[in-house]
């Protein structure tokens, strides 16, 4: 597998994208983390309204894998549960493990990470976000 | 010396600001120049003097139109900041040390930079960019990268090449490096600047061992900054 097909057009252009890319004012909730190995890191906010997120923003520095699902996070995240997050989070995992059901419906988006199955060594790096995301939840919930 | 030139110095010290004290040995007066600086109407042959003895890092009488004057050399330390903590690093920093330099390691992969293998020497998980903008780099610092990753490589170098460093080296293959000046050129820096990048790093002397390039490139340092014919 070559740098051009991991990195195509479509996941490029998310990480370009750069959706929810700031900072957010009065969060409820951030968590900041990184991965050891590669350097990648990922600090996120969410504001609550109710048990859904009314807001979120994020900071990444890191490979545009990890950027991607950043941006994949920050324009399609807005508006979900925690519950709905786990549920992206394990349609992701399945996605990237193989062999799970070609993600369809609210989480069709994911579908651009599908090439990075064939890079284990980067799995991290597309799960960065997930996990900063669900910290920051988890400080927001208390 | 007088309370407020006293005063002044150690703020110049504190600010890492590079200070020459220059005492008339006739009248025992002192004065506080900053040799790097535009001084308006300051005595160019004085000012001169004391620019190149902080260049040479060495305090020397000088015979002026005046009289003898003492110039005494404040220079900030001398740093080296290696950009990831790499096998060769963990030869470099403490040659570097050894050598008088003030170093700092800098790498967001926590599981390279570790106290285990960098021992005595500060470190940073920041990233490059941000290390570079906390610490400033002037015109004693040195910066030399070292991962081979180029999201960690190329902001330290575009930071590096952005200010005032004596120094700016980069390891990596002549192949590594023609694709890394692209990439910089496209974030909008020069052939000028591209050109200061050390690289393929070190002096040519045949270095095998990690610990033998340590030493070509610890030698370019020098080099660079004393003006040593190696220099480029």
């Amino acid at each position: 597998m070559s740098a051009e097909d991991l990195y195509h057009e479509a996941l490029v252009r998310l990480a370009r994208a750069a959706r929810g890319a700031g900072r957010l004012e009065g969060a409820a909730g951030a968590a900041t983390l990184d991965n050891p190995l590669c350097g990648d890191r990922a600090s996120f906010q969410v504001r609550l309204a109710g048990d859904r997120i009314e807001a979120l923003a994020h900071q990444v520095r890191g490979c545009v894998l990890c950027e991607a699902s950043a941006s994949f996070l920050g324009g399609a995240a807005p508006g979900w549960t925690g519950a709905e997050v786990e549920a992206a989070r394990g349609a992701l995992e399945a996605l990237l493990a193989g062999g799970g059901p070609a993600v369809v419906g609210p989480f069709g988006g994911l579908s651009v990470f599908a090439p990075v199955r064939a890079a284990p060594s980067r799995h991290g790096c597309v799960l960065l976000p997930f996990d900063a995301l669900r910290a920051a939840l988890a400080e927001a919930k208390g | 010396m007088k309370r407020e030139t006293l005063a002044a110095l150690r703020a110049d010290l504190a600010a890492k600001r590079a200070a020459v004290l220059a005492t008339d040995l006739r009248t025992g007066e002192a004065r506080l120049l900053h040799p790097f600086e535009e001084a308006p109407g300051a005595h160019t042959a004085l000012l001169g003097a004391a620019r190149e003895a902080a260049r040479d890092d060495q305090s020397r009488l000088w015979e002026g139109p005046g009289g003898r004057v003492f110039l005494r050399v404040y220079n900030p330390p001398v740093r080296l900041v290696i950009v990831g903590a790499v096998h060769i690093a963990q030869s470099l920093a403490p040659m570097a040390r050894l050598a008088g330099l003030d170093v700092l390691v800098v790498d967001p992969r926590r599981s390279f930079a570790t106290e285990e293998r960098f021992q005595g020497v500060t470190l940073t998980h920041e990233w490059p960019d941000e290390a570079l903008a906390r610490i400033g780099l002037d015109r004693r610092s040195a910066v030399v990268t070292m991962t081979h990753d180029p999201k960690i490589d190329d902001p330290a170098l575009a930071t590096a090449l952005r200010s005032d460093a004596f120094y700016v080296g980069a390891l990596g293959s002549k192949k590594t490096q023609a694709a890394r000046r692209e990439r910089l050129q496209q974030q909008g820096l020069d052939q000028a600047a591209l050109a200061r990048i050390h690289g393929p790093v070190g002096l040519p002397i045949g270095a095998v061992s990690t610990a033998e390039i340590a030493v070509s490139i610890l030698a370019q340092v020098i080099s660079g900054l004393r003006g040593g014919s190696a220099a480029r």
